[in-house]
């Protein structure tokens, strides 16, 4: 009965995942995800990300069982979330962006009605909290009222209150918003010793790259569509060893000169050239000599997640704006 | 089913007592309209159909009543705030069957509001009324029962409704009038054709008489009578409608819309 003891080999299983929000008065109807398609192994570090409004919030909702999808399957630990809700959310975990748990109430008082929700009985519910108290910094504060604790205790609560009914799959939602850098650090070092010690399944919505680095698995999401999904060094490693990345005014001359050599790709996003390829040492020395008026900055690095990003979305922007043309 | 409704209850006593000001404010307003109404009518008015009562006495079943619709559908206000802040989304997440995320709230709405209404029973004597213990048993009942069917709606209501501010509006303009075309001001008797038609189908009007017959007869008495049984079928069927619209309102999740023809964009 216990879905943490055998995880099937894969935990989330969605596939061709379309969804449309209806429309209003004088607003067409809405396409949020469109043919999506995402396979999460077991016992894996999700994070998905993408820009604001490009299907991340819905899919999390419709993860959830909140909404449904118009078109599309989802299988959540080999459960079909669309025909039997209620089987696929027993095994799963849920942290919102905004906190689940009553403020007025202690800490205990909020655990104990997850626990009641879940059906666990209150021996096994005590057993439980025991064995989280360790972990979590709860252990003195489980009598106070939850609008007392700091915003990463209440974030810890909140995590310690899902795992009572031993979840495979925890699914969080921009879980470290309002929390300190320290907070925040805290709180993915947890989620990662939870996915190690545990073996749990975790889908995590970020827009901070520090985060997503420290994923198994890293999708970026756009358009309502998964553009790329891989290990997040992969995922930077993409672009090749080394980038250039020049800052300045004017550098459309610039990005005008590099089109000739077929061995580069450029991409120029307002102030910032960003350039791959070969011989970027001599390619810099060059573009020195001959722009040196609109060059403020120039620097070689090696790429990260986030030029990864930006490579890819950036260039998606520009393609969408040809298509428009 | 049980153990998540019963939890969802308690949460709501727990949070009642947890704000002294909503038991005083919520005993407050029946008292003071009973003690003002009730003075200021009694010695002025006695109309022929109330017999040898006095208005305070007439007027006593009424307030019971209020008391018990008003603190019923106002507790359910704190599920707008469920639903603004996160914490009705994580009861959601959870396998709990949708009726028990209703039952909570309804039982823990009725709970609160016998805990209110109650020891104003104690006033019945003062007034002349010879109470008995099954008496009191039987209205204990009659509030329930009305209590569910109204709970039940305010729940219905919450959970559409983005602030308190709409809450208390609607409230004012349905619940106030249901209320006072009820008999529970003045009796039905002699109240205009139309009146009386408006007041025949109003519910609140057969839940008062679930409270106001136990108050002067006896069981056995009254539950001889044709008028106390419909009264309670009606009082039964509203229950149970409007919990039924209740969790269907629950039950009902938001759908994406059928996807736009690729080929048109």
């Amino acid at each position: 009965m216990n879905p943490a003891e055998t995880p099937p080999p894969l935990a989330v299983v969605i596939r061709q995942l379309g969804h449309c929000y209806p429309g209003r008065r004088r607003q067409p109807p809405r396409k949020a995800l469109d043919g999506l398609d995402l396979v999460i192994p077991a016992g894996r570090f999700f994070v998905l990300t993408g820009p604001n409004g490009s299907g991340k919030s819905t899919l999390f909702k419709i993860l959830c069982g909140l909404t449904r999808p118009s078109t599309g399957s989802i299988h959540l630990l080999g459960h079909d979330l669309i025909l039997d809700p209620q089987t696929a959310r027993g095994g799963m975990g849920v942290v919102f962006q905004k906190p689940a748990l009553d403020k007025h109430l202690t800490v205990e008082e909020n655990l104990r009605i997850h626990a009641d929700l879940h059906d666990i009985p209150p021996d096994l519910f005590r057993a439980r909290l025991q064995a989280a108290l360790p972990w979590s910094d709860l252990r003195d504060r489980l009598g106070e009222r939850v609008e007392t604790l700091s915003g990463g205790l209440a974030r810890q609560a909140e995590l310690v209150k899902v795992l009572l009914h031993e979840p495979a799959l925890l699914l969080l939602d921009e879980p470290t918003a309002g929390l300190d850098p320290g907070g925040r650090l805290a709180f993915m070092a947890t989620l990662q010793r939870l996915q190690k010690k545990r073996g749990v399944t975790i889908l995590m919505t970020s827009h901070l790259f520090s985060e997503a680095e420290k994923a198994d698995l890293v999708g970026i999401l756009r358009h309502g569509k998964l553009l790329a999904m891989d290990h997040p060094t992969q995922l930077s490693q993409r672009l090749g060893a080394e980038i250039l990345v020049i800052q300045g005014e004017g550098l459309e001359p610039v990005a005008q000169a590099l089109s000739g050599d077929p061995g580069l790709t450029w991409q120029l996003h307002d102030h910032e050239l960003r350039v791959q390829g070969q011989d970027l040492l001599q390619l810099m020395a060059e573009l020195l000599k001959a722009h040196r008026e609109r060059i403020h900055t120039l620097a070689i690095k090696q790429p990260t997640l986030e030029d990864f990003y930006i490579h890819l979305t950036g260039h998606a922007l520009a393609s969408d704006e040809e298509e428009n043309r | 089913m049980i153990r998540p409704a019963l939890s969802l209850a308690k949460r709501e006593l727990v949070r009642f007592f947890r704000q002294p000001h909503r038991v005083v404010g919520s005993l407050a307003q029946p008292l003071l309209i009973w003690a003002f109404l009730g003075a200021g009518f009694s010695p002025s008015f006695r109309a022929p159909g109330m017999g040898e009562l006095s208005y305070a006495e007439y007027f006593y079943p009424g307030v019971l009543l209020m008391l018990m619709l008003f603190a019923g559908i106002f507790s359910t206000i704190t599920l707008i705030e469920d639903r603004a802040q996160g914490l009705m989304q994580g009861v959601l997440a959870s396998p709990a069957p949708r009726m028990a995320i209703v039952l909570g709230k309804v039982i823990g709405g009725i709970a609160i509001a016998m805990i209110q209404a109650t020891p104003l029973l104690i006033a019945a004597p003062f007034l002349g009324i010879p109470l008995g213990l099954s008496g009191v048993v039987w209205i204990l009942f009659g509030f329930l029962v009305a209590c569910l069917g109204f709970t039940a709606l305010g729940f219905l209501i919450a959970w559409n409704m983005e602030s308190t501010a709409g809450f208390h509006a609607l409230m004012s303009i349905f619940l106030m009038p249901m209320w006072m075309l009820s008999g529970a001001l003045f009796p039905m008797d002699h109240a205009p054709g139309w009146l009386w038609a408006l007041m025949i189908v109003n519910p609140v009007t057969h839940a008062l008489t679930l409270i106001r017959t136990p108050l002067y007869q006896d069981p056995t008495l009254f539950l001889a009578t044709a008028s106390y049984w419909t009264a309670l079928l009606i009082a039964v069927t509203w229950a149970v409608v409007c919990l039924g619209l209740a969790l269907w309102r629950v039950n009902r999740v938001e759908r994406g819309v059928a996807m736009p023809d690729p080929s048109a964009s």
